[in-house]
């Protein structure tokens, strides 16, 4: 039984007079993959945002156990989110530094502790072993991701060159760079192609497994979904209709009819 | 108390000015979300050819009244080719280009403006002799006398009337709901039929016009010009677009008033060498503090 | 049949091109006023306009005759695809051809004292470009007020070597950080600003700083300045001829005969040697984590937060160590003129620069200074054409938004490889 990694409780989130999030409950357990579904306009990127900082919730608590601490993501904000809280995410749209290589932008992800022992530049500046073991180690880092993944030969491309799917896994593995406990996916399916969604799902296994990081998956790919979860949470119009296994939901009455509709 | 309807007066005529210059700031930013560096020049332009139909229409005997239509339509003529060109040559071709592109180029079309009128019409300042004379004198009894100048009740009265014409054209008619359309969703607005490119040309011609008038204006009341007063001019009208809200047409005018009375003010009360000091450090502090402005909506950034 | 439809399109346009070109000229180059005692008159021009309205017709009709002309165009894309790669690829031993000819300058056969003169407004520039491109090349933020930053360096030595009468070495340094502070001071607050709105805060900015220094006239002397600023020695032995008793200056230590050009060309050194320490330095700084993050924040800033970065802080680094940079650009200028004044800081030189770090490409430091030579060191000596240089950097900006938005060198080469270079 693994511990439980993320619990949100009664999130609501109003831009004005929109509810976009009303009173959301669910939680996340380490070391399994959460997937959260729901049709078009659930809500589904507004929870993420919530989650990583980008919003800032208009009531409820999202609370994150790392270790043996709790701590309340509402405190964190922008960078923090990943920087002390751990929590890495990427995103509907692909946002990689198009123009800079593959390797740089996993180099990036690792930029605080790089910055930390280059001195915050001085050591670097002054070419001190201590700045270039840490980059080696970065490098290997990154070199291990990358042939994981098959996209070591490509590791001094730019990274906008790469192809749509390989883009993707560069975009999830630069967030596994920077460590985190939680890893948030915002529709990583989108776009690919059956082989390159068997990968992905693959990866997502591994990082589950190997890496113990809980994962949070915005999906709409069933294949997917059903595919990988250990847990579903399906959202309609702001509200939470459904918790459960992938099996349970697929046979929910209440999923079904938010996907479909109801008989007339 | 006397002294301070003075300024009152004057700050409320410059504050026009900066108003109808700041119109243009605004529109344009609110249909294609860039800042037209170029558009204080416009101005500029707007305010030269003033002078030169002033002194043609000068050598005629056309009775005053007339000039005035005629100038000031003349300008506007004029100067909305300018605004109409530049967009068609430096922003058009920039619509789906990085951020800051249309801005850096918008920053050459200034420079080459500025230095074109330069060129052209030789770097001294030009002046006129007055054109509206005669004045209303208040408070004669007193130790200072509140003079309103016909010019200055012209130059209200005629900025009223614009913005009075102007909101009906956005509020009432096609061409403004076009113009509204474009302003939320240009790709939407060009399924539904309507013209973009012809909407935002039309918004530039727009713009340029009320600036021609702020030019015409600036003449009338200060006689003298240079091809630079269109940098001061344009970061001061910007301010006011961002402090009333930019996207906002009463906005820019609030704006343009608030930025008016601010500099008057100040020139009167504390020091006229650092009043542009003044009205830099409005914007900074608009900027910084107040981004979405007096009458502005506040934007939510879509990740 | 295709041929004379487009054909009467074509001469259409050209005619309503020549209609608003009409329209432009006419009024302001047509009728050019002149300022007498009496009044204002004017001097038609009517022949230019002419020129110029037929021209821009004319230049319209080539223009649409040419854009059906599918195999022009692909000609002037690969013309202008191999200059770019020919760069690239040669770019190391351009560079250094380029460092062995600005070494050798001041010794060449042509260069007199006026191209010496030029040599060092160029390099100047350069630096100030340099030091601008880590700011806006490399971070991606757009500072249109990088003047301030010169002034403040300048008029700090100024203070500095007047008030104190400190050497040129000692507040240099000084001058440096007084300018690095003005940058955090600013930064500060405005770095949050989305790029247009930065851009127009950074301009204001400036010009407050031109402002103050022109009207604050017991601490800066006003529109008059600072003057009577001291030269560097040459490890202690001055540039000079008035000779006290047993002192040495640099002509009797070398045993030369007096020459004004020795101060040129060891100015022309000292900031040979500034620039090069600007460039050193940002070659080195592109590869350490706080480099790298400058150029993922002009990428994408929301997936560099997303990452832990630190937006703020990393802006404000760059920030500050530009306008560092700027400020030793200052002080050198401060005593190369001896004199330091307002007028030296308008908002056209921050325009300049903008256009050197543009032109030459975001980035790219070989770009910056082909921009400089080519934006100051041509138009310098073709004086004539003063009035017109300005036109041309306006529409050069222009034109390179509209054709090469990533400047005349825009590859960029990672700063880290995992292959190593292939060949």
């Amino acid at each position: 039984m693994s511990n439980k990694l993320l619990s949100v409780e009664n999130l609501t989130m109003k831009f004005g007079g929109l509810i976009a999030i009303d009173n959301l409950s669910f939680s996340a357990d380490e070391s399994q993959i959460t997937s959260i579904i729901g049709p078009n306009g659930a809500g589904k990127t507004t929870v993420f945002n919530c989650l990583t900082g980008f919003y800032k919730p208009s009531e409820g608590e999202m609370i994150l156990h790392k270790d043996d601490d709790s701590i309340s993501l509402k405190k964190y904000t922008d960078f923090k989110i990943s920087h002390k809280a751990k929590v890495a995410r990427t995103f509907q749209n692909i946002r990689l530094f198009s123009s800079m290589s593959v390797l740089e932008n996993l180099l990036v992800a690792q930029h605080n502790e790089l910055m930390v022992a280059s001195g915050y530049s001085i050591f670097g500046l002054l070419n001190l072993k201590r700045y270039k073991d840490k980059e080696r180690e970065a490098v290997e880092k990154a070199k291990y991701w990358l042939d994981l993944t098959g996209l070591t030969p490509r590791a001094d491309d730019n990274a906008g060159d790469l192809s749509y799917g390989d883009q993707r896994k560069l975009e999830i593995i630069r967030a596994m760079c920077t460590n985190p406990k939680l890893l948030c996916l915002d529709e990583p399916a989108a776009g690919l192609n059956p082989k390159e969604s068997s990968e992905l799902n693959k990866l997502l296994r591994f990082i589950k497994t190997e890496k113990q990081t809980g994962i949070l998956l915005i999906e709409h790919d069933m294949s997917v979904v059903m595919g990988i979860s250990d847990h579903v949470v399906v959202l309609n119009y702001g509200k939470k209709i459904f918790e459960g296994t992938a099996k349970d939901t697929r046979n929910s009455k209440e999923v079904i009819e938010a996907y479909l509709g109801v008989e007339e | 108390m006397e002294y301070f309807l003075q300024q009152l007066v004057n700050g409320v005529t410059l504050g026009s000015i900066y108003g109808l210059i700041a119109i243009g700031y605004t529109m344009v930013y609110g249909i294609i979300g860039m800042i037209n560096f170029a558009h204080g020049d416009i101005f500029m332009i707007g305010a030269f050819i003033a002078i030169i139909s002033f002194l043609i229409f000068g050598l005629t005997s056309i009775a005053l009244p007339f000039i005035l239509l005629f100038v000031l339509l003349i300008s506007m003529l004029f100067t909305a080719c300018y605004g109409w060109t530049v967009e068609k040559l430096a922003y058009k071709p920039l619509r789906g280009s990085f951020r800051l592109a249309p801005l850096i180029s918008a920053l050459g079309m200034s420079i080459v403006l500025q230095n074109f009128v330069q060129v052209a019409q030789g770097a001294r300042t030009k002046a006129i002799h007055p054109i509206i004379t005669g004045k209303f004198e208040f408070f004669k009894e007193s130790d200072f006398v509140v003079i309103v100048s016909h010019l200055q009740i012209f130059m209200v009265l005629l900025t009223i009337a614009l913005m009075a014409g102007f909101t009906f054209l956005i509020t009432k008619t096609d061409l403004g709901r076009a113009q509204r359309a474009c302003e939320q969703d240009k790709t939407m607005a060009s399924l539904l039929g309507i013209n973009v490119d012809r909407t935002i040309s039309v918004t530039f011609i727009i713009g340029s016009s009320l600036a021609s008038v702020a030019g015409m204006m600036f003449v009338l009341y200060y006689g003298v010009i240079d091809f630079y007063i269109g940098f001061l001019a344009g970061i001061k009208a910007f301010t006011a677009a961002v402090l009333g809200g930019i996207g906002s047409l009463p906005g820019a005018m609030l704006g343009g008033l608030i930025i008016g009375l601010i500099e008057v003010m100040w020139s009167g009360y504390i020091s006229s060498e650092y009043k542009d000091v003044a009205a830099f450090s409005v914007l900074i502090v608009t900027l910084i503090f107040f981004p979405t402005g007096l009458l502005g909506k506040p934007e939510i950034e879509k990740v | 049949m295709n041929n004379s439809v487009e054909l009467k399109k074509n001469i259409k346009d050209s005619l309503f091109t020549g209609l608003i070109a009409l329209a432009i000229f006419g009024p302001i180059v047509g009728l050019r006023t002149r300022l007498q005692k009496e009044g204002l008159y004017i001097d038609p021009q009517w022949l230019m306009v002419f020129f110029l309205v037929v021209g821009s017709a004319l230049g319209r009709f080539l223009i649409n005759l040419n854009s059906s002309r599918k195999t022009e165009i692909a000609f002037l894309k690969n013309t202008k695809l191999s200059i770019s790669n020919y760069f690239s690829n040669k770019g190391k031993h351009i560079a250094i051809t380029g460092f062995l000819f600005a070494v050798a300058y001041p010794f060449l056969p042509f260069t007199d004292r006026y191209l010496l003169d030029v040599g060092i407004m160029v390099l100047t520039y350069i630096m100030l470009g340099w030091g601008l491109n880590i700011v806006v090349g490399l971070a991606g933020l757009l500072d249109l007020g990088y003047v301030a930053f010169y002034a403040v360096g300048a008029y700090s030595f100024a203070l500095l070597s007047t008030t104190f009468g400190w050497s040129f070495w000692i507040c240099l340094p000084l001058a440096g950080i007084f300018a690095a502070f003005a940058g955090i001071l600013l930064g500060f607050p405005v770095l949050r600003l989305r790029g247009d709105y930065l851009a127009i805060v950074t301009l204001g900015f400036g010009e407050i700083v031109r402002i103050i220094l022109l009207n604050w006239y017991d601490l800066t002397g006003g529109p008059d300045g600072i003057g009577g600023i001291s030269r560097p020695s040459f490890f202690g032995l001055p540039f000079t001829n008035n000779l006290k008793e047993g002192e040495n200056s640099f002509h009797t230590f070398f045993n030369l005969e007096y020459s004004t050009a020795h101060k040129l060309i060891f100015l022309y050194y000292l900031i040979l040697i500034l620039a090069l320490v600007t460039n050193f330095f940002t070659l080195r700084i592109r590869k350490l984590p706080v480099g790298r993050a400058w150029e993922a924040l002009r990428e994408d800033e929301i997936a560099c937060k997303s990452l832990g970065v630190n937006p703020t802080n990393t802006k404000l680094t760059a920030f500050a160590i530009g306008a560092m940079f700027g400020g030793f650009a200052g002080a050198f200028f401060a005593t190369k003129q001896t004199f330091v004044s307002p007028e030296s800081f308008t908002f056209i030189e921050s325009a300049i620069i903008v256009a050197i770090v543009v032109l030459g490409g975001m980035g790219s430091q070989t770009g910056v200074v082909l921009a400089a030579i080519f934006l100051i060191g041509f138009t310098e000596v073709f004086r004539e054409l003063e009035q017109f240089r300005m036109i041309a950097f306006g529409l050069a900006m222009v034109l390179i938004m509209l054709f090469k938005p990533k400047g005349i060198l825009s590859n960029r080469e990672p700063t880290i490889k995992l292959h190593g270079d292939k060949k």
